[in-house]
């Protein structure tokens, strides 16, 4: 017994020191920012806090919970909508209300500020409810996916219970369907709030002055990077905060589904009521899809008209490749390094616990400040004489997907995590009892299972290394240039005609993607069923 | 078991993952985007760019004129900035460019660049749009003047402090203080009237509750929309839209004519300290001093470094006008003076 456990040891102990070091290399440049903490610049932050500070605080509070609750209230209604009723134009609307997912909130920011800059005026426009609009309508999407998947695999058994015992249906829905859907829209709603509070492309076109937007402020302004830095820790902060309130809200519960289940019975709406659910799934899709993608449509017509559908740098096939091959990389890399952590890591333990916060901080970090951790991280290294000779990291592809995986390895990790975590201990248990071995467990049970949520997660993770911006711009090497960094090169200058082009292939290449993840989820819900 | 599968599967990917890498580098280094072809091989300069318009057919007469090949990147000046400090002796970059004075004086503060002594410059950049130690060069000036309405102001303000004017209040556009342009006109401000008075003036700016707007070009469109009458911007943004629509209703008005000038900033040059190939570096910034200067400046309807060159047709149908020259080489070491007190305001 103790030489099997010794031997067991001995075999895991090359994964556990590797899931060390990927945890360490992940998580040190956001350490480098938080270690400033240690010096604090005491006179920037008297005069923060008797300037600015108090004004970011409550931008902050107000986006974040203003777009917390709207996408809570847009994501869970729809789901709910598109999963326990039955309306013309109810499967195709079950899809598309997942498509905002793949519009970038600053390019959505710039649409419709423009659009809606004549009927209200250059000043109503710029507002803070505005900006948590866009947002509300580029995130819910999070929440849709989550509350959907959680409400498509509640069993109708506990709405009969409920209704038996003389709930009404709304009230079985009150009492029962969302209270069991809880940690699913937790886990939404934490998404949410993290782009949220990382966001600085969408909060600077409506001036609203966010502690993101106050990083770079500071840090731009001054130079002061050390007081930018921290700044961003007081950042992290609320974001640790943000995860503990989710684990709050998943509580001790645990719904793991048994058996054969019985989906939610479903409701045929007529008339009137038909009419008003179908209307409200096309309006949000318009509002967040259809109608901006038509104003960039006008807009790259007038810019091919005019000759504007290049950059100094190349054509649009030169930055959709830049972009895709940057996206795969950063993205495999991310899955990769994801399952060896969900592997690796042994989460009952202190330190397991541990590595797997420190591999997941750089999600809590807006991008220029992760930007700034790795260049400064990387060229310490380029300095320290490591690397063989004419080698270096700043400004190398692996300089910018390292960059990347720091910010978004978060994403994979999650999501693989909690697909994993969905195969019940006790179905694997009775399979290997009836003589199944390994290998037919993992392939049999594990991954139908588990796979669907993987992809997924790796899907979600291309979709935000396809927006990304900030992180990008610093660190490119020569001869990259993504498409965001055309939409920006465009967008500093308002030149909306010529951030057109490169949005819509944005869109175009996001919308693939949405539909990969749509196709995954489909078809895991029915390999599991 | 759960680990397991995991494992195989990263596996997996990764080989994946290698292959793509692999294939992303077969189209990736060698052929440099962004830059122009040499015409024989007389090296390479590398250049940080902050400005990102107009750039890229300057340098391309720059090779056709010497063969020098130009690889650049772009970005914002800070950060560019923060890259070239981090990098330090193993940055590629020869030269940086920026938009803005404060950037550059900030980046000579940080000592990664250059003094270059060089006749050429010398004798075609004037002192005062160089840095104390030469370690920098303007190459282009950016007037950021009065901007109104010709349709509903008969008798607009003619000095910075008259745009906080109660007669303006609810009328004003201005840029938000996160951009360098806003920094530097109230670092010249404080450099002109002192911090006292320069901070009197920006607190009637925020009295007038200004409109923010932060694109000059979004600026100029709220004048001529009726958003506001009165605003502050720089011209080169009115060159371009006068292109579009010659009887676009919106004019310059030049301030502070009767004492220092219009406030001035400039688009400027350095070469860094680290610079791989500082022959090329000078050789680039000697031309943009000189031979390129008016293409330079065109690109973006600029005003030249260099007086003798002559400005751009539409340019120079603004007239000639008293530029706050004298300030440019302190924007730098007012800008943070200027981001308190623009705090200490409630500028936004």
């Amino acid at each position: 017994m103790n030489t099997a456990a010794l031997r067991q040891q001995a075999r895991t102990f090359p994964t556990t020191a590797a899931i060390f070091v990927i945890a360490l290399a992940v998580s040190i440049p956001v350490l480098v920012i938080v270690w400033s903490v240690v010096q604090p610049s005491t006179d920037v932050w008297e005069e923060l806090w008797a300037t600015r500070l108090p004004g970011m605080i409550r931008d902050t509070a107000t986006l974040l919970a203003t777009v917390l609750a709207g996408t809570l209230v847009l994501g869970t209604s729809l789901a709910w909508l598109v999963t326990a009723y039955q309306f013309p134009g109810r499967r195709l609307l079950g899809w598309l209300l997942v498509t905002p997912l793949a519009i970038p909130g600053y390019v959505l920011g710039f649409v419709w500020l423009d659009t809606l800059q004549e009927p209200l005026g250059a000043r109503q426009v710029r507002s803070i409810w505005l900006c948590a609009l866009v947002l509300t309508l580029t995130l819910y999407p999070y929440v849709y996916l989550f509350a959907r998947a959680a409400f498509r695999e509640q069993s109708q058994r506990a709405v009969d219970v409920a209704r038996s015992l003389g709930c009404t249906r709304s009230q079985a829905f009150w009492r029962v369907v969302l209270p069991m859907a809880r940690p699913s829209l937790a886990g939404g709603a934490a998404l949410v709030g993290m782009e949220v509070l990382t966001d600085v492309g969408t909060v600077r076109l409506f001036n609203v002055s966010t502690i993101a937007d106050g990083v770079l402020r500071v840090w731009f302004s001054t130079g002061n990077r050390n007081a930018a830095a921290e700044l961003s820790v007081l950042l992290i902060g609320v974001a640790v905060v943000l995860i503990a309130v989710e684990r709050l809200m998943r509580g001790r519960a645990r719904f793991t589904q048994s058996g054969t289940t019985v989906g939610l019975h479903v409701q045929r709406l007529r008339g009137p009521a038909a009419a008003t659910a179908s209307f409200t799934g096309w309006a949000v899709f318009g509002i967040a899809v259809a109608l901006p993608v038509a104003r960039l449509i006008t807009w790259a017509a007038e810019a091919s008209r005019t000759n504007q559908t290049a950059t100094v740098a190349g054509d649009l096939p030169f930055h959709l490749m830049s972009s895709l091959r940057i996206t795969a990389i950063a993205t495999a890399t991310c899955l990769v390094l994801g399952l060896l952590l969900v592997a690796g890591l042994d989460r009952r333990r202190a330190s397991g616990k541990i590595m797997a916060r420190l591999a997941t901080l750089g999600y809590a970090v807006p991008g220029p400040v992760v930007a700034i951790g790795v260049l400064v991280t990387l060229a310490a290294v380029d300095r320290s004489g490591w690397l063989p000779d004419g080698w270096l990291l700043v400004g190398s592809v692996i300089g910018l997907i390292y960059a990347l995986v720091v910010r978004f390895l978060a994403v994979a990790y999650q999501g693989i995590d909690s697909s994993v975590a969905k195969v019940s201990p006790s179905v694997v248990a009775s399979a290997r009892t009836l003589g199944a071995g390994r290998f037919r467990v993992a392939t049999r049970i594990e991954l139908p299972i588990a796979g669907a949520g993987i992809i997924a997660a790796t899907v979600l993770v291309a979709i935000d290394t396809l927006k990304e911006l900030p992180i990008t711009l610093l660190l490119r090497p020569f001869g990259t240039e993504t498409l965001p960094i055309w939409v920006w090169q465009a967008t500093s200058e308002s030149l909306w005609v010529q951030a057109a082009v490169p949005s819509l292939a944005i869109v175009a290449v996001g919308m693939l993607l949405v539909v990969a993840l749509l196709w995954t989820l489909e078809h895991g819900a029915e390999t599991v069923s | 078991m759960k680990r397991r599968h995991a494992t195989r599967l990263a596996g997996g990917v990764l080989v994946g993952a290698m292959i793509l890498a692999a294939c992303g580098s077969d189209d990736g280094p060698q052929e440099v985007e962004g830059s122009v072809e040499p015409t024989d091989d007389a090296g390479t300069v590398t250049v940080y760019t902050g400005r990102h318009y107009g750039i890229e057919t300057v340098f391309e007469d720059f090779t056709s004129g010497t063969g020098i090949e130009v690889r650049f990147t772009t970005g914002n000046d800070p950060e560019l900035r923060e890259r070239l400090i981090a990098e330090g002796a193993n940055t590629p970059a020869d030269v940086l460019m920026t938009a803005d004075a404060s950037n550059i004086g900030l980046a000579a503060a940080a000592g990664v660049l250059a003094s270059v002594d060089s006749e050429a410059l010398r004798s075609a950049i004037p002192e005062e749009l160089r840095g104390t130690d030469d370690e920098w060069f303007a190459l282009s000036q950016r007037a950021r003047v009065i901007v109104a309405s010709t349709e509903r102001v008969d008798d607009p303000p003619t000095t910075y402090a008259g745009v906080g004017d109660p007669e303006w209040k609810g009328n004003i556009c201005l840029r938000p203080s996160t951009h360098p342009y806003t920094q530097s006109l109230v670092a010249s401000l404080i450099i002109a009237e002192g911090e006292e008075r320069a901070t009197e003036i920006v607190q009637s700016w925020v009295d007038n509750d200004p409109l923010y707007i932060n694109s000059d070009t979004d600026i100029y469109k709220a004048v001529a929309d009726g958003e506001c009458d009165v605003a502050i911007a720089n011209t080169y943004y009115l060159g371009r839209l006068l292109t579009e629509d010659p009887d676009f209703p919106v004019a310059i008005v030049w301030p502070e004519q009767d004492g220092r000038g219009a406030h001035v900033n400039v688009s400027s040059a350095a070469i860094t300290t680290n610079a791989p190939n500082p022959e090329a570096a000078l050789t680039l910034l000697e031309w943009l001093a000189t031979d390129g200067q008016q293409a330079f400046a065109d690109a973006n309807f600029e005003f030249p470094a260099d007086a003798a060159v002559e400005p751009n047709e539409i340019v120079a149908s603004w007239g000639s006008f008293v530029a706050d020259v004298g300030a440019v080489k302190q924007l730098g070491d007012f800008q943070p003076a200027a981001v308190q007190l623009l705090s200490a305001t409630g500028y936004e």
